[in-house]
C-alpha cells in the first residue's frame, strides 16, 4: 500500500531551530575530550623535527623512569600489528601510498610521529616525550612540489620522481587545432597555496580493549568507517569493534577517514591494561593533520570573436605531502573533470600530477577539487580584461541555462538539474550590478579601489559510489508514542539530527518535540557512510521515507481496523490517526503503540507486533548535481595592499532546502573557509621544511570582525533524489575563494594587475600593485 | 601544550615578590595577566620552576593623579585602563592604544605592567610609554627606582627591569594646552599584532605651529622606536603645512631592524609604517586644532 499520501509538510522546509543547539551552546556536548574511562592512561607523540631524517636508535630509557608513564611505543612495537590497511571509501584495490602509523626507517616531515609515550596524564606524557632520546640523521628535504619531479632527493624510494600518479594527458593535436584557429587565446597559470580545514576540535580518540571488544570514542565524521577501518587494521572481526561518537566539533574532511595517528592509538590500545586517550591539540593539528589546496595548474581557455568558450585544458600539479590521506591521485581527477565547470564547452581535456613532498599530507577538505573552480574562474576573468569586456559579460555569453540540461561535458560529466545562469543573474540583480559599476567608477575618480568577482561552480553532491550509494535507518515508535530514528550519523557540526527529526515528524504527522534521533554509536544504529561529498541531507531523507513508508502502513492498518474505516481514508497528524474530514474519529498514537506492543490481540489479521522499522535507501542516480554563483565586493587599499570585503552574495541551487537555516549555515561556513584561503590562511613552510605556521597567532583565520554579513538568494530545482534535495555542504568553500579573487583583480584592474598567485595577503597585494607599475 | 612541572606562588605584597624573586634568581617568573607568559610556557618555548604571581598584590593596581602625572599601577588591567575616564581624560593616548591590544576577553586578563615587561616590539603600550617620556617605577632589594621609558627597552622582548626586580607602576605626564594623540596601527587582523603602527602626540601654539611632537614606532625594530628626525621635521613647522606622507618616509629612514617574516617584508613593513605616521599625524593634528 504504498499509494498512501504522506502527510502534509510541516516543519520540512521551515526554519525549524535546530535540535543540537540547546545541548551544545549550554554546554552540554559530549566531545571526545569530555570522555573518561577508569584508570584511564594519556598519550603523547614524539614528533621528527626535521623534514627528512634517517631514523637511528630511539631510547626511552629516562622517559620511562618518569613516575607516571607507562610505555613508550616506536615503529618496530606498533606497526607490525597491522593486518591490513585500507579504507572503505576507497577500495582496496587502489594503488594507495604509503601511511605507516609510526615512522619507519625515515622520518619524512616535521612533526612526522616517530614514537608514543603513554602516561597517567597528557602532561607527564608531554615531560616523557621529551625525554625519549631519537637519534635522528638529517637528510635533505624535498620541500618545493613544483621542483620534486626533478629533484635527486625522494620522499618514498619507490615513487621516483617523487611521483605519486598522474592521469589524463597534455593537450591533444585535436584540442591544439582548436586552439590554434581561436580568435582569442588566454592562458594563465594559477598557484594556491596551502590551506587546512582547521576544525574547532581537533582530532582526538580514546580506545579501549577488553580482551574482547575495542571500544573507540573518536572524533569522526564516519563512525562505521573507522569501525571497519580498525577491525581490518587490528585482524579482529568488525562487531568486535564499537566505534562512539557523540559530538564533533567540526571536520570539513580532516576527519573523513582515520589518520596515522589514530591508527596509533588503537594500536597502543590493543595492547594496555585500561583506556587511551589522545587528545590533539592545536600546534599538532596545524603541524599534522594534514594540509589541503596546495597546487597549480595552467589553465588555457580558446573563444571565438564573440567570447565564446571553444575550448578548456587544465594542466593541473598538487602536492600530496608525505603521507597524503585518501590515495590522492583519484580526487585530482575531479579536478579536471570538472574543470569546464557549469559553461558551454565544446572540447576539453586535462592532465593532473601528484607529487610527493617532505611536508604534512594531503588531507580531503570541503570540497577537494575545489582548484577547478579557482582557475577557471581566476582564468575567464584575465581573459574577459584582455578581450576587453567585462567579465560579467563574457559569463553571460557562455554560461548554461536550466533548460539546456541534462548537458554531457566534455570531460563526461552528466550535468542535470542546475541553474548555471539563474543562479548568476540571480545574485547580480541582488548587488545591483549597474549600480556597483557606477559607484565604482566614482570610487576610482577619487583614488579608491572598488572590485566585484563572482564564480559560478558545477558540484557533483551525494555521490552513489560503493558504501556511499545506501543508507538506512531505524524508526522505533516506543509504547508511549514517542519516536527515536536511529541513523548512523557522523554529524560534526552539520545538523543531521535536525534535519532527521524534521523528516520523521513530517512522515509520522507528529509534534517535532516527540521526535528524538540516535545517531554515531555503531553498536545502536544502521550502518551507514556518515558525512562526506555532501550526502547526508539527499540519503537520509531517502533512509527516512524508506522506513517511516513501512511503519505509516502500519499505524495507517491498526487505525483502520480500530476506527473501522477504510485505510485509504486514514491520515496521520497531530500524533494521531484520524479519518480525512472527520477528525474528530481518531485514535492516538500513543493508543496505537500500545496495541502493537501489548495488545497483540487487538491486531489486525497479519499485522506484525511493535512499530519498529529498519529500512535502507538506494541511491536513485550516481550523482546529484548542486550550483551556485558567489558574488564578492571589496576594497582595497594600495597603501597597505588590506583587502576589505564589502558585500558577499550567494545565489545557490541545492534544490528545495529542508531547513533554509541549515543550508545556510553550511554555505556561510564554507564561505567564510574560502574567503580566509584567500586573504588569510596559509600553511607555509621555509625552504628548509619547517612549518611556520602552528599556532593561531601565525595561522590567521578569518574571524567575525573579517566577515561581511553573507546574503543569500536560493532557487530550488528539484533533483531526482528523494524530496529533491541536494547536496550543500561543499559548495561554500569552493565558491568563495574564486569570487574574492575575482573582486580583489576587478578592484585592481586600472593599474594593470593579473593576480595567478595565492593567497592575497596585504603585503603581496602591495607587491602586485608595485610590480604592474 | 601542556606546560613543564612549576611551583607556583601568590605573594600578596610587593616585597614579598621582590623577596621570592631574589630568593629563586633566574628559576623563577613574575606572572601578571599570563596572555603572553602562559601559551609560551603551553608550547614549551619557556620553562620555569616557579611562577610568582602578582594577581594578589593589590598595590599594584590602580589608577590615580599623583604629583601632576597620572600612575598606572602595573597590575592593572588593560580592561580597567579601557574603561578609565580619568585615563581618557588624562592620557588619551593609553586610552586610545587600549582597544588596539587583542580582544577585550584578552585585556581582561592583560595588565598595563606584564606589556611593558613583555616588551613585544609590535605592541601599543610600550610605544606609547616611549611616546609620553613615562616613567617606569621598579621595586628590587635595594630599594625603589625609576627608569625613564627611553632607557626601558634596551632589546627585543628585554628591559631595564632585573632578575630580582618588579614593575610596580608606570607614571604619565600630563600634555596640557593645544594637544591632540592618536595611535594607528596596521594589523592582518582585528586584535593581531601590529605589522607596523604608530603613537603620535602633538602640542600646537597659538598659530598652528608645532610646538612638541612625539612620534613613538612599534612592529619596526627589535624594540619600539622614537622617530626623532621626523620629530624635528615637524616642530616647528605649521601643522597644516605638513608634508605627512615625507614625514612618514622620514620617520622610517633611520630605522636599521625592520622585522622581515610571514606577514610582510622589511620593505613592505617600511611602507605601512611611513604610512600609519601619516596618518597618526592627520588625526593628531586635526585633533589639536580643534582646541
Amino acid at each position: 500500500m504504498t499509494s498512501l499520501e504522506a502527510t502534509a509538510a510541516r516543519y520540512v522546509g521551515a526554519r525549524v531551530p535546530r535540535v543540537e543547539d540547546p545541548r551544545l551552546l549550554t554546554g552540554h556536548g559530549t566531545f571526545v575530550d569530555d570522555v573518561t574511562r577508569p584508570g584511564m592512561l594519556h598519550a603523547c607523540f614524539v614528533r621528527s623535527p626535521f623534514a627528512r631524517a634517517r631514523l637511528g636508535r630511539i631510547d626511552a630509557t629516562v622517559a620511562l623512569d618518569l613516575p607516571g608513564v607507562r610505555a613508550v611505543f616506536a615503529a618496530a612495537d606498533l606497526n607490525p600489528g597491522v593486518h591490513e590497511q585500507w579504507y572503505t571509501l576507497i577500495g582496496k584495490d587502489v594503488p594507495d601510498t604509503p601511511r605507516p602509523p609510526l615512522a619507519e626507517g625515515e622520518a619524512r616531515f616535521v612533526g612526522d610521529p616517530v614514537a608514543l609515550v603513554v602516561a597517567t596524564d597528557r602532561y607527564v606524557a608531554e615531560d616523557a616525550a621529551d625525554l625519549v632520546d631519537v637519534d635522528y640523521e638529517p637528510l635533505p628535504p624535498v620541500v618545493d612540489y613544483t621542483t620534486a619531479l626533478a629533484a635527486t632527493e625522494l620522499v618514498h624510494e619507490a615513487y621516483p620522481g617523487n611521483l605519486a600518479g598522474a592521469l589524463g594527458a597534455p593537450m591533444s593535436e585535436d584540442l591544439a587545432a582548436v586552439f590554434g584557429g581561436a580568435a582569442h587565446v588566454t592562458s594563465a597559470t594559477i598557484h594556491q597555496q596551502a590551506y587546512a580545514p582547521v576544525p574547532m576540535e581537533t582530532r582526538g580518540m580514546v580506545a579501549e580493549w577488553s580482551g574482547d571488544e575495542l571500544t573507540v570514542w573518536s572524533a569522526t565524521q564516519a563512525p562505521h568507517e573507522v569501525r571497519m577501518f580498525l577491525a581490518r587494521l587490528l585482524g579482529i572481526a568488525e562487531h568486535q569493534v564499537r566505534v562512539i561518537m557523540r559530538d564533533t566539533g567540526g571536520a570539513f574532511g580532516q576527519k573523513v577517514l582515520p589518520l596515522r595517528e589514530d591508527m596509533c592509538i588503537a594500536l597502543a590500545a590493543m595492547r594496555l591494561p585500561a583506556a587511551l586517550k589522545w587528545i590533539e591539540d592545536r600546534r599538532e593539528n596545524l603541524l599534522a593533520a594534514g594540509m589541503s589546496r596546495h597546487e597549480h595548474g595552467e589553465a588555457q581557455m580558446a573563444f571565438d570573436g564573440d567570447g565564446r568558450i571553444l575550448a578548456a585544458h587544465l594542466d593541473h600539479v598538487q602536492d600530496v605531502g608525505a603521507y597524503p590521506t585518501p590515495w590522492p591521485v583519484g580526487t585530482a581527477m575531479a579536478v579536471g573533470l570538472l574543470f569546464p565547470g557549469p559553461y558551454r564547452v565544446p572540447a576539453a581535456g586535462y592532465r593532473t600530477t601528484s607529487l610527493f613532498s617532505n611536508t604534512s599530507g594531503r588531507t580531503a577538505y570541503r570540497g577537494p577539487w575545489q582548484f577547478e573552480s579557482v582557475a577557471r574562474e581566476v582564468l575567464l576573468d584575465i581573459a574577459a580584461r584582455r578581450m576587453g569586456i567585462d567579465p560579467v559579460d563574457l559569463r553571460r555569453r557562455n554560461l548554461l541555462r536550466h533548460d539546456e540540461l541534462p548537458h554531457t561535458n566534455p570531460n563526461g560529466m552528466p550535468y542535470s538539474d542546475m541553474t548555471p545562469i539563474e543562479t548568476f543573474e540571480q545574485a547580480l540583480g541582488m548587488l545591483d550590478h549597474e549600480a556597483f559599476r557606477r559607484e565604482q567608477a566614482d570610487a576610482r575618480a577619487t583614488g579608491r579601489y572598488l572590485g566585484m568577482g563572482t564564480c559560478s561552480y558545477a558540484e557533483p553532491t551525494t555521490s552513489a559510489m560503493a558504501f556511499q550509494g545506501t543508507e538506512g535507518a531505524t524508526v522505533r515508535i516506543e509504547p508511549s508514542g514517542k519516536v527515536n530514528v536511529y541513523v548512523a550519523g557522523g554529524s560534526t557540526g552539520n545538523s543531521l539530527e535536525t534535519a532527521v527529526v524534521q523528516l520523521t515528524a513530517d512522515a509520522l504527522g507528529v509534534d517535532i518535540a516527540d521526535v528524538r534521533t540516535v545517531q554515531g554509536d555503531t553498536a545502536v544504529t544502521p550502518f551507514g557512510a556518515g558525512t562526506g561529498g555532501s550526502r547526508s541531507g539527499s540519503m537520509l531523507a531517502g533512509a527516512v521515507e524508506e522506513s517511516t513508508t513501512v511503519l505509516r502502513e502500519r499505524i495507517v492498518t491498526i487505525a483502520a481496523h480500530q476506527l473501522e474505516a477504510a485505510p485509504e481514508d486514514i491520515e496521520l497528524a497531530d500524533s494521531s490517526a484520524r479519518v480525512r474530514g472527520t477528525p474528530a474519529v481518531s485514535v492516538p498514537l500513543a493508543e496505537i503503540a500500545d496495541i502493537a506492543y501489548f495488545q497483540p490481540h487487538r491486531l489486525p489479521e497479519g499485522v506484525p507486533p511493535g512499530l519498529e522499522v529498519s529500512a535502507r535507501y538506494r541511491a536513485r542516480s550516481p550523482l546529484i548535481w548542486a550550483n551556485a554563483t558567489h558574488l564578492c565586493t571589496c576594497e582595497v587599499d594600495p597603501v597597505t595592499g588590506a583587502v576589505t570585503v564589502l558585500r558577499y552574495i550567494v545565489s545557490e541551487d541545492c534544490g528545495p532546502m529542508i531547513n533554509p537555516n541549515v543550508v545556510e549555515g553550511q554555505i556561510a561556513g564554507g564561505s567564510v573557509q574560502g574567503i580566509g584561503g584567500v586573504l588569510y590562511e596559509h600553511l607555509a613552510y621555509d625552504e628548509d621544511g619547517n612549518p611556520l605556521t602552528t599556532t593561531f597567532m601565525d595561522y590567521l583565520l578569518p574571524t567575525a570582525t573579517e566577515v561581511p554579513v553573507i546574503e543569500y538568494g536560493h532557487i530550488e530545482t528539484p533533483s531526482p533524489g528523494p524530496g529533491g534535495y541536494k547536496g550543500v555542504g561543499e559548495g561554500g568553500a569552493i565558491g568563495a575563494p574564486p569570487a574574492v579573487i575575482n573582486a580583489v583583480a576587478d578592484a585592481l584592474s586600472p593599474l594593470g594587475v593579473e593576480i595567478t598567485r595565492l593567497p592575497l595577503t596585504p603585503a603581496a597585494v602591495v607587491a602586485l600593485i608595485e610590480g604592474a607599475r | 601544550m601542556k606546560p613543564a612541572p612549576f611551583d607556583y606562588l601568590a605573594p600578596t605584597t610587593a616585597e614579598e615578590v621582590v623577596s621570592a624573586l631574589v630568593e629563586l634568581g633566574d628559576t623563577a617568573k613574575v606572572l601578571a595577566g599570563g596572555q603572553s607568559l602562559v601559551p609560551m610556557l603551553a608550547l614549551r618555548l619557556a620553562a620555569f620552576d616557579h611562577l610568582v604571581d602578582i594577581g594578589r598584590v593589590a598595590e599594584l593596581r590602580g589608577v590615580e593623579r599623583r604629583d601632576g602625572a597620572l600612575w598606572v599601577g602595573a597590575g592593572t588591567a588593560q580592561a580597567t585602563i579601557e574603561r578609565s575616564a580619568e585615563v581618557a581624560s588624562a592620557v588619551p593616548l593609553l586610552a586610545r592604544a587600549t582597544p588596539l591590544i587583542g580582544h577585550f576577553q584578552i585585556r581582561n586578563r592583560g595588565t598595563i605592567g606584564g606589556s611593558l615587561v613583555h616588551a613585544d616590539p609590535a605592541a601599543e603600550y610600550p610605544a606609547v610609554a616611549l611616546a609620553l617620556d613615562a616613567g617606569l617605577e621598579v621595586l628590587g632589594p635595594d630599594g625603589r627606582r625609576t627608569v625613564p621609558a627611553t632607557e626601558f627597552f634596551i632589546g627585543l622582548w628585554s628591559t631595564a627591569v632585573g632578575e630580582q626586580e618588579l614593575l610596580t607602576g608606570v607614571t604619565f605626564p600630563l600634555w596640557d594646552g593645544r594637544c591632540g594623540f592618536a595611535v594607528r596601527e596596521f594589523a592582518r587582523r582585528h586584535g593581531d599584532f601590529a605589522v607596523a603602527g604608530a603613537a603620535v602626540a602633538l602640542e600646537l601654539d597659538g598659530d598652528d605651529r608645532v610646538r612638541r611632537c612625539r612620534i613613538a614606532l612599534f612592529g619596526l625594530g627589535s624594540t619600539p622606536e622614537r622617530a626623532t628626525a621626523a620629530e624635528a621635521a615637524v616642530t616647528g613647522a605649521v601643522v597644516g603645512e605638513v608634508d605627512l606622507e615625507e614625514v612618514g618616509r622620514l620617520a622610517m629612514s633611520s630605522l636599521d631592524s625592520v622585522p622581515s617574516d610571514l606577514h610582510g617584508s622589511s620593505a613592505y613593513r617600511r611602507r605601512v609604517g611611513g604610512s600609519m605616521v601619516a596618518r597618526a599625524l592627520r588625526a593628531a593634528g586635526e585633533e589639536a586644532r580643534g582646541r
